[in-house]
């Protein structure tokens, strides 16, 4: 079985600093109104941004179980 | 490291050079569409979000390519995808703050941005680490290329009677040289056209690889089961071994790649900057990261997993030890029959070809917008006729063209003493986008970021990374998360980190110090010999960055000098810079994007949601730039008179190239007619028969 080193820790560390960035970059353009979330079109944006992030966090965790378990 | 040779067989390559002749003259047929250098290099500002993200497709796996993906994917499995799936995070800040600001400035380059935000001073600078980018990443293309090809030809050739041996320099010299013509030739459209079909090959052709590859080794559960466990994780290991390790190709390629690719790759910029509109480009990049990434990386990797599994089951196949970077090509052809491998190869390389295209003409839009002109302006030389100076200027961005694709090659040099193109190319982006990557995001996210910062991250940044680079052991082993240094190559990925924490750190400190440099300076301009003073620091800081440069002291004075040098910077930047904060952040930060959105148009913007309405033409006499539209066709389109508006032929799948924009004139009462003049429909390339659609902008 492969170490914690080699499975959950990076991706606890990708998801980790990866989504401060990500945090720090959806506030900063709400805040800023770089996204003014009374356009419809922006509200829609802001769900893709957040469906983006959960996608790709998925899609890792899953890969990880297939490669341990399967 | 087994290297091969004489790779394929005729049949191969002339499906290859079929190939490669019919995407030249596709190409060409497109290259009628520029009319000008903002059709040569931005393609017009007129596609659609679809044909955009699939010719990107062509470029992002064309450089992140075949080979070095192939390479680390037999090397350490399928966790050579994760280099793809790891750009989401700094989305946010691309599609909400730099991508609009990049259109609606309607800057040429991302120096222009500098000159417009900081100052002319800030502009040069980034001229230089912009040029210096690009041509790396030529030639990183270039060494892909050669390493793609080189296993195919023999290991000596006669021609005429005498016999010269092929070699990987030699090889990426013709590369270059063809290459360099191609693009002179087309242009941005031609690019762009010819970057789409290759996109829809090349996905066809990665998964063709995947599917032969299934099939010789016995199929798909056959496969995974002649996969070691750790071969089967889509994430490295934490921080071991050097040349690939999760934490330092997170910090290398998660952040300073990905912010580098998104911020300051011009050759993208210059693609999302062809959209129709802001949305239609947010469009392509979040479809591009969302689903052509994650398939990508399995377009471009999979022959590496194929070859672990073909040299688990049989080691004479394919031998553990082969030369990393040919395992592509072994494979594809160990997998393919005699053509095919040929179709393979061909899209491989006609790919790889489309990435180096889009760098060299990105680089010569960079060239012309921010030396070209610039020069001229300095020179003051005396202005032709608008119509002169383009055609001039069409030629002189053909000979940049040369010039870059010839220091491409020669950039090729200091690359190929890695062992694969993957880590040359993770050491080019941990070193060489920090500094730029870090003045862009806090120029365009920080309003405080000042002149005098920006200079200072640029200078005193690179000072502190041409120290670190020097004595690693020292300075970056701090920050290598236990990673293990390879005294060869030290830190290759990890640098990223360090790199990035100077720069940031001075970039920070500068501006937090503004008020602090600018007391300073109206004391020093108190005494009357205030600009002998401010000029002999100049000098003195020109002399200490060539002492670290130079490496003339030991690490402690290297450090202290580095310390007075963004010392010396500020303050003299803080004297001599004239900058206005109100002006030069109105419209070109995130902060001030209605702003940025009323400067674009020129007025008031419309933001209302509206229709989209199908229409024909009629042809006015003049030759203002302004259509007409009945009342009823604008109610829908919730537009206003002196809206921007974007007009195109209805067929879809044409993707824009049909098409121009314009602003809205007074109404009149004729519903689905459109008048627009003569040069519009010129500039549309429009037909009388054909339906329009009319699209109200903002």
């Amino acid at each position: 079985m492969p170490s914690f080193f080699n499975t959950w820790l990076p991706f606890i560390y990708l998801y980790g600093v990866g989504g401060l960035f990500f945090l720090g970059g959806m506030i900063i353009i709400r805040k800023a109104k770089g996204i003014d979330m009374r356009l419809k079109r922006h509200r829609f944006w802001w769900k893709v941004l957040i469906f983006g992030f959960f996608y790709f966090m998925i899609m890792h965790a899953l890969l990880i179980i297939v490669a341990l378990y399967w | 490291m087994e290297q091969y040779h004489s790779i394929g067989t005729t049949a191969d390559w002339v499906v290859m050079v079929f190939y490669f002749l019919g995407i030249m003259l596709f190409g060409t047929y497109f290259s009628k569409y520029n009319r000008n250098t903002t059709d040569f290099f931005f393609g017009g500002r007129r596609f659609s979000w679809w044909l955009i993200a699939m010719s990107i497709v062509a470029t992002g796996v064309g450089s992140h390519s075949f080979i070095k993906y192939s390479a680390k994917g037999f090397e350490h499995g399928i966790s050579s995808t994760m280099t793809y799936m790891n750009d989401w995070f700094f989305l946010p800040f691309f599609l909400f703050g730099w991508l609009p600001i990049v259109i609606y400035t309607r800057i040429r380059s991302i120096p222009e941005y500098f000159e417009k935000r900081f100052s002319p001073l800030a502009r040069f600078i980034a001229t230089i680490f912009q040029l210096f980018y690009m041509v790396g990443y030529v030639g990183i293309g270039l060494l892909t290329m050669g390493k793609a090809i080189l296993p195919l030809l023999p290991q000596t050739m006669t021609i005429l009677g005498v016999t010269f041996g092929i070699n990987l320099m030699g090889l990426i010299i013709v590369i270059g040289f063809i290459t360099g013509v191609y693009i002179t030739l087309g242009g941005q459209t031609a690019v762009i056209f010819t970057d789409l079909m290759q996109g829809f090959i090349l996905v066809f052709a990665g998964m063709l690889v995947f599917v032969l590859g299934i099939r010789y080794v016995g199929g798909f559960d056959q496969f995974w089961n002649l996969l070691p466990a750790t071969w089967k994780l889509p994430l490295a290991h934490f921080n071991n071994p050097p040349d690939f390790n999760f934490v330092g190709i997170f910090w290398q390629d998660g952040v300073a790649g990905s912010i580098g690719f998104l911020f300051m790759n011009m050759g993208l910029l210059m693609r999302f900057m062809a959209t129709k509109s802001v949305d239609e480009a947010r469009k392509a990049a979040s479809f591009n990261v969302l689903f052509m990434l994650p398939i990508s990386a399995i377009v471009v990797g999979n022959a590496g997993w194929i070859g672990k599994a073909i040299s688990v089951a049989n080691p004479s196949m394919v031998s553990p030890n082969i030369n990393p970077d040919s395992v592509f090509v072994v494979i594809a052809n160990i997998i393919s029959h005699p053509g095919i491998f040929g179709f393979i190869m061909a899209s491989l390389t006609a790919a790889l070809m489309s990435t180096v295209d889009t760098l060299i003409n990105a680089s010569a839009a960079v060239y012309i917008n921010d030396v070209h002109r610039p020069l001229r302006k300095w020179l003051k030389k005396k202005s032709r006729s608008a119509k002169e100076e383009d055609k001039k200027e069409l030629g002189a961005a053909r000979i940049a063209s040369i010039v870059l694709t010839m220091l491409g090659v020669v950039a090729v040099i200091p690359f190929s003493k890695f062992p694969t193109v993957y880590e040359a190319h993770g050491y080019f982006h941990s070193t060489l986008t920090p500094p730029l990557v870090t003045a862009i995001f806090l120029g365009v996210f920080w309003k405080k970021f000042t002149p005098a910062a920006v200079i200072a991250t640029f200078l005193g940044g690179a000072a502190l990374m041409i120290i670190g680079a020097r004595y690693p052991a020292v300075l970056i082993s701090p920050f290598d998360h236990g990673t293990f240094m390879d005294a060869k190559h030290p830190y290759t990925y990890i640098s990223a980190l360090y790199n990035s924490v100077v720069c940031v750190s001075l970039g920070v400190i500068v501006a937090l110090s503004d008020r602090l440099l600018k007391r300073t300076v109206q004391l020093i301009k108190r005494n009357s010999l205030h600009y002998f003073f401010m000029s002999s620091s100049v000098v003195v800081a020109v002399l200490l960055f060539a002492a670290i440069l130079l490496n003339l002291f030991s690490l402690e004075l290297l450090v202290i000098s580095s310390i007075l040098l963004t010392l010396l910077i500020a303050l003299t930047a803080t004297y001599f810079i004239k900058y206005d904060p109100e002006v030069q952040t109105t419209g070109l930060t995130a902060w001030s994007m209605h702003k940025a959105k009323e400067m674009f148009k020129g007025g008031k913007i419309n933001e209302q949601e509206g229709k989209i309405v199908k229409v024909h033409f009629k042809l006015r006499d003049d030759t203002n730039d302004y259509v007409n539209l009945s009342i009823e066709d604008m109610q829908k389109m919730a537009a206003e008179v002196g809206d921007l508006v974007y007009v195109s032929d209805a067929r879809k799948y044409l993707g824009g190239l049909k098409s121009f924009h314009s602003k809205i004139g007074e109404p009149h009462t004729e519903n689905g007619i459109i008048c627009i003049s003569q040069e519009h429909q010129k500039a549309g390339l429009l037909k009388k028969s054909k339906i329009l659609t009319a699209e109200k902008e903002i």
